[in-house]
């Protein structure tokens, strides 16, 4: 799957908290990215999505995606089988700060444009 | 109180925990409808600003008229933090504002520090929900936030000398009227703002909780550190009830291996 990438900013602040995503992630800008799923780590503190995003030059780029707590995601609609290997999905959410393929998931979608639960939020 | 009555009390308090958690298991959300004092059950952080980022609702402001006239209110509690730097006003020490300048939050995520809980003080106003249970002789405040579990003593009056340092601390509570009165010390030290400051094993945390109305529990925490800053420290928080359980937090020090295994083009 060809990577797309689109860059938007936004107007609205990150919230700091433990683990805050200001550290890792542009708060204000956001990206979407979609890849084919190769782990979903569902615990906490941070869910972690790896995906794989095939990129321009045709070399495939190992992805790494943050969400929020599990405890928050359970509420909205998330849980371990959210996510399987090999499906693909498309992810909007913060591009890292250090341009590594690293993200912060706001909104995540199925290959039908499905959406998986609620948007997880960044508070925490 | 001398050691083996207070040991006695502890195995009174584990042994009601265990009674209440029991129940908790065996009954629904809802069979936690308000009992004792009508604070048991599910809390979540209401939505929104806090005073005084927000004029104070009327159950707030008695609560606040109740806290020292120099105490500072800290406007980060919720959502909102302090960025580097910044102490809501508090006067804290020199030697705490320097050794700040070199605090890295990125060390919050390695594996050895990633489920280190911050600071009891601080996880009280966090965004995770807690959950209380009202026995006779303790009250159980769980938090969702990092399984930190609080004991508070409605039996005890005074806090042993020779209690360990920890998470939690020890806490003593009493019932005036109709706010809850709780005085924690022996605090492990901790997460004083998430900036790189933090308290000393000396702190002491004074709280208050009153029900504003049978689903909305507001919160006050007053707290002392000389060895840290100047003066009395304050915030303000408002919870919500729900019609649930805390979950298990369980965390997981992998998240620590997974930011640093990121790749790509300008990773550090």
């Amino acid at each position: 799957m060809r990577s797309s990438l689109v860059l938007l900013l936004l107007a609205a602040t990150g919230a700091l908290a433990h683990h805050s995503a200001p550290v890792f992630y542009k708060v204000q800008e956001r990206i979407t990215v979609s890849g084919t799923v190769t782990e979903f780590r569902f615990a906490n503190p941070h869910a972690i999505l790896k995906f794989d995003v095939v990129g321009d030059d045709g070399e495939v780029q190992h992805w790494t995606a943050e969400t929020t707590s599990p405890s928050i995601l359970r509420r909205r609609g998330w849980s371990q089988q959210s996510f399987t290997p090999g499906e693909k999905v498309t992810l909007e959410g913060m591009p890292s700060v250090d341009g590594s393929y690293l993200m912060r998931i706001t909104r995540a979608f199925r290959e039908d444009g499905t959406e998986i639960g609620l948007p997880p939020g960044t508070d925490n | 109180m001398a050691a083996a009555s207070r040991h006695g009390a502890l195995r009174g308090a584990v042994l009601a925990a265990t009674a209440l958690a029991v129940v908790s298991l065996a009954a629904p959300a809802a069979a936690q409808a308000p009992e004792g004092h009508g604070i048991a059950g599910f809390w979540s952080m209401a939505r929104g600003a806090m005073p005084p980022r927000r004029d104070p609702t009327p159950t707030e402001a008695e609560l606040m008229a109740l806290l020292p006239d120099d105490a500072v209110v800290l406007a980060d509690s919720g959502l909102n933090e302090f960025p580097p730097g910044d102490y809501g006003g508090l006067a804290v020490h020199e030697h705490l504002r320097e050794a700040a300048k070199d605090y890295d939050p990125a060390e919050q995520t390695t594996v050895s520090t990633t489920c280190r809980p911050p600071g009891l003080i601080y996880s009280m106003q966090g965004p995770f929900p807690i959950e209380i249970f009202e026995g006779r002789d303790l009250i159980v405040i769980k938090l969702e936030y990092f399984d930190l579990v609080r004991v508070i003593f409605m039996n005890e009056t005074e806090h042993p000398d020779d209690w360990p340092h920890s998470q939690t601390g020890h806490s003593i509570g009493r019932w005036d009227g109709d706010t809850l009165v709780v005085d924690t010390v022996k605090l492990a030290p901790g997460t004083l703002f998430n900036n790189g400051v933090e308290h000393s094993g000396d702190v002491r945390l004074l709280e208050r909780f009153r029900l504003a109305d049978p689903d909305t529990l507001v919160v006050t925490q007053q707290f002392e550190d000389p060895g840290s800053f100047t003066g009395i420290a304050a915030r303000v928080m408002t919870f919500e009830r729900g019609d649930d359980h805390v979950y298990p937090y369980d965390c997981d020090p992998a998240y620590g291996l997974s930011m640093d295994s990121r790749q790509g083009p300008d990773t550090r």
